[in-house]
């Protein structure tokens, strides 16, 4: 199924894209989210989701299939399977950030394969629930953006996106340009992460509430 | 599936309930009657570390009249609520949606307060609890506390509890004479949650519709009130023709889910014309 959802940050595009792009600022806004491990462009971690009594650990990988700064697109491809169950996902994440002057729409499009029982539901809760999940990343985004605008303007123009001009696979540890500041080259050491970092926890919300409706409407046979 | 393993204690008051919930930390959860809780478990959906169980605690079963409220315990079960002459008495609206709860196998084990702390939207006594603005009492390490339910139900399966509160009791406020009320639940198969359930509480004094209560079921991530439609019942004749529009406006302010069951879009229609047929029967119309 497809899942779409949209949100619009207050920097113009090309900060945009580089914030996204620094992992270990906006980890902690996508709540119960952990990054185990990150591989070249491959990234590991768990998504901890609690809804009211219910509670699902999903772990997973995924890794980015297209990085194209110059076009504000970065798909990523996601596989997760339930901590204590036999559940699995698989996402292809399509993002799309637009130029809006002083500020940028970022739309994101989420193709979603559940297997195991969840996949007997519909969409139901899970995208009201996505939403949520997204606002609140998004104001803690924005929070952070705001606070680390003049710490991380200068560093951030030269990001390391443009490796992805290359098709496929792109190598997001790229080549670094010439760093004045400690900030820019954790930017560097984790690049390519944070689109992932962001959509793998909304991935794994999202399919706990395929799981929470599965539940309710189980019920009714 | 068999739950995963979890510690179970059985206190016999409401004060060692409290503290065992609060000594048990943010996975200890009560059990009431079991009938939302256990599938949980069952289906490994919920891990919690401690299950405290108030089926033992006399005080928070029974009803009881209170001058301008019935106090129901919240361990009361649905069956007990609905047979109770109190209950069809005061609060008939809650009888007569307590009837159409699951079948008699979860009502004789499920409870009012149990149905209301897991804050189904989709759950009938939500939205009849929201109609009726009853009181919620819950107790906590601070004290006992009184919830409105306008104030209760937060989102979907949340409630504003405490991990390490419990809720005691239910103020029903009476409501008095000239009150109608009536509730039309739509589903598919005999025992089912509703698609869309409207609660409906009318008051009629002659050829007028005084004032209106319109709860929904299912219309969202939590139970809400049909605002706009009481707002245009206020002062209207008792005519079809003024019920059907303001039922017109039921949907209103609502942000119904799409899924298996029904489109968002079918459930809003549902809703309108689920609460032209409740107002209209509350209403005598």
């Amino acid at each position: 199924m497809q899942l779409e959802h949209q949100f619009t940050v207050s920097v113009p595009r090309d900060q945009a894209w580089d914030v996204l792009m620094n992992v270990e600022q906006i980890a902690p806004c996508m709540p119960g989210a952990t990054l185990d491990s990150v591989d070249g462009d491959e990234f590991a971690g768990r998504v901890k989701v609690k809804v009211g009594p219910i509670q699902v650990t999903y772990a997973g990988k995924a890794h980015f299939e297209v990085a194209d700064k110059e076009a504000g697109r970065a798909v990523i491809s996601a596989s997760g399977r339930e901590s204590r169950g036999s559940g699995t996902v698989k996402a292809t994440i399509h993002t799309q950030l637009h130029d809006q002057g002083d500020s940028t729409q970022v739309d994101v499009v989420t193709d979603l394969d559940i297997t195991g029982r969840p996949a007997q539901f519909g969409r139901g809760v899970m995208v009201e629930v996505g939403n949520k999940i997204l606002g609140q990343f998004t104001n803690c985004l924005e929070a952070q953006i705001h606070a680390g605008q003049t710490a991380a303007a200068a560093p951030t123009e030269a990001a390391p996106g443009e490796a992805a001009a290359e098709g496929g696979a792109p190598k997001l540890a790229a080549v670094p340009p010439p760093r004045p500041s400690a900030e820019a080259i954790d930017l560097l050491e984790t690049a390519g992460a944070p689109v992932l970092k962001r959509v793998l926890p909304l991935v794994g919300a999202l399919l706990a509430i395929f799981l929470v409706w599965r539940l309710v409407r189980r019920r009714s046979h | 599936m068999i739950p995963a393993g979890f510690d179970y204690v059985r206190p016999s008051s409401v004060e060692d309930a409290v503290a065992a919930l609060a000594g048990g930390g943010e996975d200890a959860k009560v059990l009431g009657g079991g009938q939302s809780f256990l599938p949980l478990l069952r289906l490994r959906m919920a891990y919690p570390s401690l299950l405290v169980d108030v089926g033992r605690i006399g005080q928070m079963r029974g009803i009881r009249d209170d001058g301008d409220a019935l106090v129901i315990g919240a361990m009361t079960t649905h069956h007990q609520v609905l047979t109770d002459p109190l209950v069809r008495e005061h609060a008939g609206l809650l009888a007569a949606a307590t009837a159409t709860v699951a079948d008699p196998a979860v009502r004789h084990r499920g409870t009012f307060g149990g149905s209301l702390a897991h804050a189904d939207p989709a759950g009938d006594l939500p939205a009849v609890a929201l109609a009726y603005g009853v009181q919620l009492v819950v107790a906590g390490p601070g004290g006992r506390r009184t919830i409105d339910a306008a104030d209760f139900f937060v989102d979907y399966l949340q409630s504003s509890m405490a991990h390490d509160e419990v809720l005691v009791e239910v103020r029903v406020p009476k409501l008095g004479a000239g009150w109608g009320f009536h509730y039309e639940k739509f589903q598919r198969t005999a025992q089912a949650w509703a698609l869309v359930g409207v609660a409906a509480l009318v008051k009629r004094s002659n050829g007028t519709i005084e004032e209106a209560r319109v709860g929904l079921t299912n219309m969202g991530s939590t139970p809400v009130r049909a605002a706009a439609a009481e707002a245009a019942l206020a002062g209207a004749n008792a005519t079809a023709e003024a019920v059907a529009a303001a039922a017109a406006r039921a949907a209103e302010g609502t942000n119904p889910s799409s899924d298996l069951h029904a489109a968002a879009d079918y459930r809003e229609h549902l809703a309108r014309v689920l609460t032209r047929r409740a107002v209209g029967a509350a209403a005598g119309i």
